[in-house]
């Protein structure tokens, strides 16, 4: 009887140490996520705030500009333009983060002009990309007769997946480096890579970059901008288009972002059915 | 003028979408080894569907709700938000079919994305009025959100779905 008892208290001193290491990870996980979110809140109201000041000093500034000084306001009016561009991308970020959240993102499809799109979204990075006197390079190729490159997809999504792409790209490039941009439509995909020559992406932040609000390096000291929302954007919005995304890196020598899409129809109508009609 | 005389708008739902509607909208999606639960206030003669492909987040990338766990406090949230009472709610609930063969309960997503509906659906007190889980065969359903009806058919196995 005693003998019995004992097994007991055992079995369940047992329990409860597992039950006590659950509950020390879901704690400590806890911890994480609350430190994860003070992190984003700090980053956030920097990433607002900051561009504001700056815009609105400059604005200031030009408008008590003097007339023979009038050279000076073009430098202000591009740093204007780059900081209000900067932050206009990180809204962008935040609110489709917020949307897909939601469950409010739909694929719109419709044939896109894939040439025009991305020829659009390099020539809105290239005042962002001079800054640092990156040269973009781009490069297309079809396999279509007509050396058409008319697409059927969502122009939007691709547009913040490709902006994304290229905002890390030059972000993580070296001064004076280049960034190689290539698409190539093949029968009913869409293949299109990012290429930067920066630092590329260590082992341990490989695991992690696709985690929202993660950033590669973070802390006070950070050099770079961001808040680490892109690419867990990218990997979602890419999942809703049943698409794919890869990257290859190395250390020292940069990374490339390769993203393939499928050719999308419309709504799925005309599928076959079987059996009767049950009503629920 | 009665409810059912509006037009009603028809919507398709993507998967990890949420749709809720105040005004009668007729909602079709296919189903797979995903599930779809379908959440009625036959006191305001509202509903709301979501269609969600994993059973949980696990803390990699946006909680979005392509996860079981996300898409249906989200769900009941909007309802909630619109005005219903959570004691008014009732589910049904679609899909979790093992479309794909496996053996292994572990790969069986069909499987898993069925426990979860029902584990977070007895937590919250909503009660489940009818369902079409489980089989080898993908649904293909069309959701009244106003009368709360469903209509369900099944798909041929050779046919691709989500």
């Amino acid at each position: 009887m005693a003998e019995k008892k004992q097994k007991d208290c055992y079995v369940s001193c047992e329990e409860m140490r597992k039950l006590n290491e659950n509950l020390i990870s879901l704690n400590q996980r806890l911890v994480n996520a609350e430190q994860i979110k003070s992190n984003f809140i700090s980053n956030i109201s920097n990433e607002i705030l900051n561009p504001f000041t700056s815009i609105l000093g400059l604005s200031k500034n030009i408008l008590e500009v003097k007339k023979e000084d009038w050279k000076k306001v073009i430098t202000m009016v591009a740093m204007i333009h780059s900081e209000a561009f900067n932050l206009d991308f990180q809204l962008k970020n935040i609110f489709a983060a917020a949307r897909i959240e939601a469950g409010e993102v739909l694929p719109e499809i419709s044939n896109i002009d894939i040439k025009g799109l991305i020829l659009d979204i390099i020539d809105s990075f290239k005042y962002e990309a001079h800054k640092k006197t990156i040269r973009l390079q781009y490069k297309f190729s079809t396999t279509d007769k007509n050396r058409q490159y008319y697409f059927q997809c969502d122009s939007e999504k691709i547009r913040l997946i490709l902006s994304n792409l290229l905002s890390n790209a030059i972000k993580f490039s070296k001064d004076k480096g280049a960034i190689i941009i290539n698409t190539r439509i093949k029968n009913d995909e869409m293949i299109c890579s990012v290429q930067d020559f920066g630092e590329g992406i260590s082992r341990e932040n490989q695991q992690i970059i696709y985690n929202r609000f993660n950033r590669s390096d973070s802390g006070i000291e950070t050099t770079f901008r961001g808040h680490g929302l892109g690419l867990s954007i990218n990997k979602a919005m890419i999942e809703i288009l049943h698409g794919k995304i890869e990257f290859k890196t190395s250390t020292g020598n940069g990374t490339k972002f390769t993203v393939s899409l499928p050719k999308l129809e419309g709504e799925s109508e005309g599928i076959t059915l079987d059996g009767n009609e049950l009503l629920f | 003028m009665n409810k059912t005389e509006k037009t009603v708008v028809k919507q398709f739902l993507y998967p990890s979408a949420i749709i809720v509607s105040t005004e009668p909208c007729e909602v079709t999606t296919i189903l797979g080894s995903c599930i779809a639960v379908c959440i009625i206030d036959p006191v305001l003669c509202i509903g709301g569907i979501n269609h969600y492909m994993l059973p949980l987040w696990n803390g990699i990338g946006l909680a979005s709700p392509k996860y079981g766990n996300v898409a249906i406090e989200k769900l009941i949230d909007k309802l909630i938000m619109l005005g219903s009472k959570k004691d008014n709610l009732t589910a049904k609930v679609f899909g979790g079919g093992e479309v794909l063969e496996t053996n292994s309960v572990q790969y069986n997503i069909g499987l898993r994305n069925i426990e979860i509906v029902r584990e977070i659906l007895n937590e919250k007190r909503i009660p489940v009025i009818s369902s079409s889980l489980g089989g080898s065969y993908g649904r293909k359903i069309i959701f009244k959100t106003h009368t709360g009806e469903v209509k369900h058919f099944f798909i041929n196995k050779n046919f691709q779905i989500h």
